[in-house]
């Protein structure tokens, strides 16, 4: 991928520590501190069913729609995945679940990461494509 | 820009329904999409269509200033646009006015009042530079941007009462009586920069001889879905490109009516040969510009030959900038949010999985033990 | 505590008996001085307790109090 310029270079939605700021290689990625990571995701298989590595829920707090959505379609996009959904249980409760259940060649938590990879870089060439374009343009138009 | 065809053959139909969104007299149908494995229409069953939909993206500017900008994209979901519409509204952070300090106020305008105005003003500042304050926080010169407004309205001394003039001075409270106070290292960090209100002529409040407005007003760093003050945009909104699809040609007269029922500039009539005679020929030049108001399914004569459409898959993107961050950059802080989004997930499940590993370890220790006592 | 022992906001030891000596400034030099608006022509006065209350520029009898000079914090929201 080239190198954007214009990227934030602190991405993080709920950031808390910037302490670490200087010690980034201008990787945005790279500056994810540890804060609360562990509490925003949660999966389990359903309460009174067999424990299954094919069928999950995955529990996310602090995202809505938009990732949901997104990540809905991304991981449908897999052939092994045979069911993929996601709803908001209750608009006031901060919280976002997915359902995934796959075949037998993979587990649930496999095809959530594949999912998760696959919209990054759905995400990276979406800008890598723009920013070309963009480029392009202000190259016709003299714009610098 | 594909140009319309005739859609004839059962195959070409099928073809509309994979990829067109069909808008008719009374309905809209063929609206979701079929792209993914195992369903009935899809072009490429059982393959993984992730790779592939990356593969075939394309992006093209359309018009561009550097608040307002509109671009396709061309090979994406819905789904997806719709999260970066979506994070463009409400996730795109940028520094507002958050708390105002009120020393006096004596303007008929009521102090919530104003401090509610104060805060929808546009700040030009870059958020990059500045740290989200957490409520448990002190405002820092990391976090914060302070501003002092004082204004005291006076009567004119030199205009008396028949004499046309100002009849008093400072009378109009505008954005541009905010005056930033750096603090810390900020007039050091940004003394390449302006900092303060994106336009300098927002009325604040009004005010007549004896009334005064001092206060003190901090900006700190949000979100749009805190509080549609921090939103980066103006509108960012989205669109399906239209498509006109002429089943049969129109001539004579009722060409022109034909190019009536569209908005200017979608359709043209040109004069054709047609059988050894000269004729009038309606033409699509550029269905961009069609709002589809289905004004041309309305009349008999039209029926049967054409079908209104939008690309399923080819997205008008417009983002109207509030003036804070260049259009472009909206769109690139867009996509590094979906995309970091994912990175904190993916980084959440690895510790999540170990967690659970490790709990699974020692239990099994602990039944091990067991067995050996 | 019953009646007897209340002693009001005023209370306290009474004053000293014998002449009031002239050189100690009353209360009302001391206190903060008031400004107030006149209702009439918005000028500015400055009243003591148990003074008139006339405005000093046009002599309207209504004035209006100031707005206190402490901070009020509000979310711009």
């Amino acid at each position: 991928m080239i190198d954007i310029p214009g990227f934030l270079r602190n991405s993080r939605i709920r950031t808390v520590d910037n302490t670490d700021n200087n010690s980034n290689n201008g990787n945005p990625e790279e500056n994810n501190s540890d804060f609360e990571v562990n509490d925003i995701l949660n999966f389990y298989t359903e309460k009174g069913s067999v424990a299954d590595p094919q069928s999950m829920t995955f529990s996310i707090s602090g995202e809505d729609h938009t990732l949901g959505n997104a990540l809905r379609y991304i991981i449908i996009q897999n052939p092994e995945v045979e069911y993929c959904g996601y709803s908001i249980p209750h608009p006031s409760e901060d919280k976002l679940n997915i359902r995934i259940q796959t075949t037998e060649n993979t587990t649930a938590i496999d095809a959530m990461r594949k999912g998760l990879e696959d919209l990054k870089s759905l995400c990276a060439k979406i800008s890598e494509t723009f920013y070309k374009a963009n480029r392009d343009f202000d190259e016709k138009n003299d714009i610098s | 820009m594909k140009k319309s065809k005739r859609a004839s053959t059962a195959r070409d139909h099928l073809e509309v329904l994979q990829t067109r969104v069909v808008v008719e007299r009374d309905n809209v149908s063929s609206i979701s999409s079929s792209d993914f494995p195992f369903h009935t229409s899809n072009r490429y069953p059982n393959h993984d269509l992730a790779e592939k939909s990356r593969n075939k993206i394309i992006v093209a500017i359309e018009k561009k200033s550097q608040y307002d900008m509109e671009f396709d994209i061309i090979g994406i979901d819905a789904s997806i646009a719709n999260a970066l519409r979506r994070i463009m509204i409400a996730e795109v952070p940028t520094m507002a006015i958050e708390k105002v300090f009120i020393y006096d106020n004596t303007s008929i305008v009521q102090d919530e009042v104003l401090a509610h105005r104060l805060g929808l003003i546009p700040i030009k500042a870059d958020p990059d530079e500045f740290d989200f304050k957490q409520s448990t926080e002190h405002p820092t010169d990391q976090n914060t941007i302070v501003f002092k407004l004082k204004q005291e309205c006076k009567r004119n001394p030199k205009t008396s009462v028949d004499e046309k003039g100002p009849l008093y001075i400072n009378h109009n409270v505008y954005s541009i009586a905010l005056i930033w106070e750096p603090k810390g290292d900020q007039a050091e960090r940004f003394k390449d920069v302006t900092i303060g209100p994106v336009h300098d002529d927002i009325l604040i409040a009004q005010m007549r001889p004896g009334q005064k407005i001092e206060l003190e007003a901090h900006c700190e760093k949000g979100c749009g879905k805190e509080h549609a003050k921090w939103s980066p945009v103006a509108t960012a909104s989205y669109r399906l490109m239209p498509e006109i699809i002429l089943k049969e040609e129109i001539t004579g007269d009722l060409a022109d009516k034909f190019a009536s029922c569209f908005a200017s500039g979608v359709v043209e009539v040109e004069n054709k040969m047609v059988d050894g005679e000269l004729k009038k020929v309606a033409k699509v030049v550029n269905s961009r510009l069609d709002t589809v108001s289905r004004e041309v399914l309305r009349h008999k004569e039209f029926e049967g030959k054409v079908q209104l459409t939008r690309i399923r898959d080819h997205f008008i993107f417009r983002v109207e900038s509030t003036g804070i961050l260049d259009s472009e950059k909206i769109v690139f802080d867009s996509l590094q949010i979906l995309s970091s989004k994912c990175t904190m997930l993916l980084k959440a499940l690895d510790i999540k999985l170990k967690e659970k590993e490790e709990t699974e370890t020692s239990q099994n220790n602990e039944n091990a033990m067991e067995l050996d006592a | 505590m019953n009646r007897e022992t209340y002693q009001g906001p005023q209370g306290g030891p009474p004053p000293p008996p014998g002449p009031v000596n002239q050189a100690t400034p009353r209360a009302s030099d001391t206190a903060a001085k008031m400004l107030y608006n006149c209702a009439d022509c918005g000028a500015e006065n400055e009243i003591r307790p148990k003074e008139p209350l006339r405005c000093k520029e046009c002599g309207h009898r209504i004035m209006y109090k100031q707005r206190t000079k402490k901070m009020v914090q509000f979310e711009a929201r």
